[in-house]
Order: structure tokens, then sequence, then C-alpha cells
């Protein structure tokens, strides 16, 4: 396989997963999108590195490489105190047209936004499952994790999330009221 | 409308446009090949640096040296 049919191959595979990784760790889909260039930036640069390795040692040395990145952008920008705020940002996907779709639009902004107050780590690992479409397995593999804590973290991001749709879609009865 | 509806339509909403992602991918490639970066032969910038250095010292060596600078004989 020639050397741009390999990374073709690498970026196909990987990029979806890489750029989950990033949104999860800054909050903002552009930030991620310049940051997993850089990834892959250096996966094309330095691809005979990867040759010879299983598709889960790949995944390993990408996200090494991401991780490192993601420090120092962290140290660089900021990016964990902007994160809340540009996953807020966001705009929803498109105009609602009926009263289905704006309280499915708003329940995704209330889900946006509660994503946003997690723990950056619950975060990466809900980003890497729900954009990204890993297994836990996977996820344990990329970051260095055990599958356990992968799995307690993602059910512990779950839980948070659907009591804050839970909150959305049943308001707690207001006090004070006579 | 259940939780993982919900995280299916902000993970759409979060992911990169194909378009985008292509034209990263054609960014990337656009990239000098490693062998322009870190060939065998010696960095471009070694000769440059080099000559530099030795016209410094041809220079620096037809100064008189300081006074502070020169070590009484013995």
């Amino acid at each position: 396989m020639d050397r741009e049919a390999e990374f073709g191959r690498l970026y196909a595979t990987h990029r979806a997963t890489v750029h989950a990784y990033f949104v999860g760790r800054t909050g903002d889909r552009w930030v991620a999108a310049d940051l997993m260039q850089e990834v892959f930036v250096r996966v094309w640069q330095r691809l005979s590195e990867l040759e010879g390795k299983s598709s889960d040692g790949q995944r390993a040395w990408i996200f090494t490489v991401a991780r490192n990145l993601s420090i120092d952008a962290h140290r660089r920008q900021g990016t964990r105190a902007g994160a809340e705020e540009a996953l807020r940002r966001q705009p929803p996907p498109g105009p609602p047209a009926t009263t289905t779709a704006v309280i499915a639009a708003e329940r995704v902004a209330v889900l946006r936004a509660a994503i946003g107050r997690l723990p950056e780590q619950q975060r990466t690992i809900l980003a890497l499952t729900a954009a990204g479409g890993l297994t836990s397995t996977e996820i344990a593999t990329a970051l260095r994790v055990p599958a356990g804590t992968v799995r307690y973290r993602l059910a512990l991001a779950r839980r948070g999330l659907a009591t804050a749709l839970d909150n959305y879609d049943n308001p707690p009865a207001a006090t004070g009221e006579r | 409308m259940n939780l993982d509806d919900a995280l299916a339509d902000w993970a759409a909403a979060t992911r990169l446009p194909d378009n985008t992602a292509a034209e990263i991918y054609q960014r990337i490639i656009a990239t000098p090949a490693p062998s322009a970066l870190a060939g065998p032969g010696l960095n471009p910038g070694w000769w440059r640096r080099f000559t530099a250095e030795c016209a410094v010292r041809a220079i620096t060596s037809t100064q008189p040296v300081p006074v502070g600078r020169l070590i009484p004989a013995g």
C-alpha cells in the first residue's frame, strides 16, 4: 500500500474519534478540528512509526499524540475554562418547524448545557462514545485507562444527563406559592 | 425522546462536516513529505549556522583581549 493510501485509511478510520476526543476536551468543534488536523499532520509525517502496529496499537499511538497536543492546548489557551461556555454557544442543528421539533431542539440544548457541566474526564468519554462511536474497551485502549473506569465514568455522565433531562421534562414544583 | 436520541442529535450537531474533513485531509497531504524535513544529509540550516559562527570567531580573534581578561604571567 502506498503512503498516501495508508494515510487515507488511517484518517478515515480515526478522524471522527480524534475529533470527538477534542470536542470532549475543548467543548468547541472548530477548535477540535484544528487540533485533529495537528494530530494527523504528525501521523502523516511519522507514518513509518505506525507501520506494523496492530489496529489497537495505531489507535493508542494516535491518541498519545492527541493527549499531548491537548495538554499543550490547555496550557496555551486555557481551553478547559472555556469548554462549558463553548458547548453552550453551539447553535442547535437547524430551525425547528413543528412543536415536536421545538421540544426536541430544546431538549438537545438542555443536554448540551448539561454536557458542558460534566467533569472533563466524563465529557471526553461521553463524546468518544456518542460522537466517536467507540466502545468502552476501545476507549480504554485509546486513553490508557481501565475499561471498568471508562464504564463507570460513562455511567456517571449518563446519570447526570438523564437527571438534567428529567428536570427539564418534569420541572420541580416552585416553592413559596400559596 | 429518550437520552440516547438526544445524545444522537447532540453528536450529529457536534461532528465535523464531511467536506471540512476532506479539506483538512487535502491540507495535510499537501504538507512537505518527511524526506524533505529530515533526510540522511545535513540539515540545510547547518551550513548557514556553521559559516556564521566561523565569521564571528574570525572577527572576534582580531579584537584585542580586554585587560581584565588577561592572565597575569606567573
